[in-house]
């Protein structure tokens, strides 16, 4: 028999109790490793948003950068247009490899909406010019399998034919070749027009905003929306990019008067930031709940010695020192919070998805795909977290039973 | 070290311990001249209060007596430390109380095992049953405390004071939760143990008819020796 196997049968004497606080534990330590992981993946899924945008630089009309650039991603109303021939202006740089034109609009659903809530009613459309669109991300692919195959980009004449993100498409039950209904509010014009769409492909799932949105040609999206002159977007992808080439892209294009030039890297590093408080909040919720299980461990354990006055006195009188039961009551804490720690990042995985469907569910963080990343670094962390949790809040209860002195824990234990 | 039979182990001398309730000062022992020699069985004797405990505790160094001298195997233990006193206690003292506090989540083997894990003493499986043997209880080994009588709880507990092979065992009313057949059956084990051992047995009682079953009698009353007698052999 070793210190170990005797602590941990020590717990087992108050099955109840010791569960109850492995729970307590674990519990804390699933909320901490889900923050965590919630941190971090959100984190990587506005990376990957933004890096998935395909380009480096969005030139968009003036006014705030970072609210047209979440706009972006986000999809929603209230979008700057810029005049259309900025692209014929801005594509002549020699700096630019490539350049597409986009334009946004928010159109009405008008199908078969399964769920009733606001946020479903809309679906973003994007015009787009297909050739330059697909330069900029050549990972877009077609969905294939029952109802997919056969699915192509539309034609650009095509007033028509739309292409559906993967998740646009399997929240209306759409497949390639069937209609899609949408109520556009035409710029300026005071009546809604009823549009049918036929679909010509849907894309296969990317984990991006590009999931939920409808593809449109964009002559075929400008002349909808009522905005035959009119882009959201430039999207550039620049030969060399770095700070300077930046700096010196943005220099020649800033005269224009209606324009601004933003660097997705400067986007990404904005949103980070904003993130980052947001972090500290939400690893203050983290701290609370390992706090709250640091209190009930040493509760239980305290308890525990309290309830063995009698047991440590006759340790003692055995032959026991005072570093052996001290050894020994902080061996059982350590246990309590290992085997909390241990069963809280197996909740933390196991509830993975169901943390992000809640997330997902409270808040519109409009972002696509994964938002919560448990990795080995975070359930490694909550690990280390928790012994260091485990070691100090050992030493208080160890120390109490310690230092009882032999007699007064025999006569206590007898009384 | 092994003892020549009949070798002084326990000295005391003019030991008091006093404390203090309220205004009052209680003098649980008053003075004790007391030896205790290798190969005897001792009993100390005397009603509730007459302070057979306090006395039994200061000389197994876990309580400190007030005044006087105490000389454990030739050394003074007066003043000294905590772990100290547990260093003299390991390997000189084994310990039978009242109550058995055995382990509930332990076996009967890993009870008796239980102080060499503090001694840092490899467990020998056949060292546990032949010391549950002694106490007629090797057919127990596997056996949960609650599966056991009374009786037999407090077997496990003298095989777990008998297995770092003591000096003295010290045991405080070890009867005092048994039936009279069962505290018959310790006692007579306490005497097959100091003769086949020579093992010394200290032991407190209220039961006369148990206590002169020790080679000595030492009557307490009041915190101070009345009296001291060899028992009589039939």
């Amino acid at each position: 028999m070793r210190f170990v196997s005797l602590a941990f049968k020590n717990l087992w004497r108050r099955p109840v109790r010791s569960v109850l606080t492995v729970t307590g534990v674990a519990l804390a330590v699933a909320v901490a490793v889900s923050l965590a992981g919630f941190n971090l993946g959100y984190q990587k899924a506005i990376e990957r948003s933004i890096d998935r945008l395909g380009f480096q630089v969005m030139i968009m009309a003036k006014g705030c950068p970072y609210e047209a650039a979440t706009m972006m991603l986000k999809g929603g109303t209230g979008l700057l247009y810029l005049p259309a021939d900025t692209y014929e202006t801005v594509r002549s740089d020699p700096e630019i490899q490539s350049i597409t034109p986009i334009f946004i609009g928010v159109a009405e659903r008008e199908t078969s909406s399964i769920r009733a809530d606001a946020g479903s009613a809309f679906a973003v459309f994007a015009g787009v010019d297909a050739k330059s669109f697909l330069e900029m991300k050549p990972w877009l692919q077609f969905e294939t399998g029952p109802g997919f195959d056969g699915g192509r980009w539309f034609r650009e004449d095509s007033e028509d034919e739309i292409v559906m993100g993967y998740e646009a498409a399997t929240y209306e039950q759409r497949k390639v070749g069937d209609t899609f209904l949408a109520t556009i509010y035409p710029h300026g014009k005071p009546d809604p027009v009823l549009k049918e769409f036929k679909i010509t492909g849907i894309l296969r799932r990317t984990g991006t905003q590009d999931d939920g949105t409808v593809f449109v040609p964009i002559r075929t999206a400008q002349s909808a929306f009522n905005r035959p002159d009119q882009l959201t977007i430039l999207g550039v992808k620049l030969r060399a990019f770095s700070g300077a080439k930046l700096q010196e892209f943005e220099s020649r294009w800033i005269r224009l008067p209606e324009v601004q030039v933003v660097s997705l890297e400067q986007v990404k590093s904005t949103l980070v930031m904003l993130i980052g408080t947001a972090q500290v909040m939400i690893a203050a919720v983290a701290v609370i709940a390992v706090v709250v299980a640091v209190i009930g461990v040493v509760n239980t354990i305290l308890m525990s010695v309290y309830e063995r006055t009698g047991e440590i006195g006759i340790m003692k009188a055995l032959g026991a020192f005072r570093g052996d039961v001290f050894q020994l009551i902080w061996l059982e804490t350590l246990a309590v919070c290992i085997v909390g720690a241990i069963a809280g990042g197996a909740l933390a995985l196991a509830g993975t998805h169901l943390t992000e469907m809640a997330i997902k569910a409270l808040i519109n963080l409009g972002i696509q795909g994964s938002i919560v990343t448990i990795s080995w670094g975070v359930l490694l962390g909550a690990f280390a977290g928790a012994m260091v949790v485990g070691f100090f809040a050992g030493l208080y209860p160890a120390w109490r039973a310690a230092s009882m002195l032999p007699i007064d824990a025999i006569r206590e234990g007898i009384g | 070290m092994n003892l020549e039979h009949g070798s002084k182990i326990i000295e005391a001398r003019g030991i008091q311990r006093y404390y203090q309730r309220g205004s009052e000062t209680v003098k649980a022992v008053d003075g004790v001249d007391l030896d205790i020699y290798a190969g005897e069985m001792v009993s100390i004797l005397g009603p509730s209060g007459s302070g057979k405990t306090t006395l039994i505790h200061m000389l197994s160094c876990l309580d400190a007596p007030t005044a006087g001298s105490l000389t454990i195997m030739g050394r003074t233990v007066n003043g000294l430390g905590e772990d100290e006193l547990t260093r003299i206690r390991r390997g000189t003292l084994g310990f039978v109380f009242q109550k058995f506090y055995l382990l509930p989540t332990l076996n009967v083997a890993e009870n008796v095992e239980l102080p060499l894990l503090f001694y840092r003493r490899p467990v020998r499986r056949e060292e546990t049953l032949a010391v549950l043997g002694q106490v007629g209880l090797e057919d127990r080994a596997r056996h949960m405390p609650n599966e056991l009588s009374g009786g037999q709880m407090q077997r496990v507990a003298i095989a777990r004071a008998l297995i770092i092979r003591p000096k003295v065992l010290i045991a405080d009313e070890p009867t005092g939760n048994l039936d009279t057949e069962n505290g018959q059956a310790i006692f007579g084990l306490f005497r097959k143990l100091v003769c086949e051992q020579d093992l010394s047995v200290l032991v407190t009682t209220h039961n006369l008819a148990f206590g002169y079953l020790a080679d000595r009698i030492i009557s307490l009353s009041d915190g101070k020796i009345i009296r001291e007698e060899a028992a009589p052999r039939a």
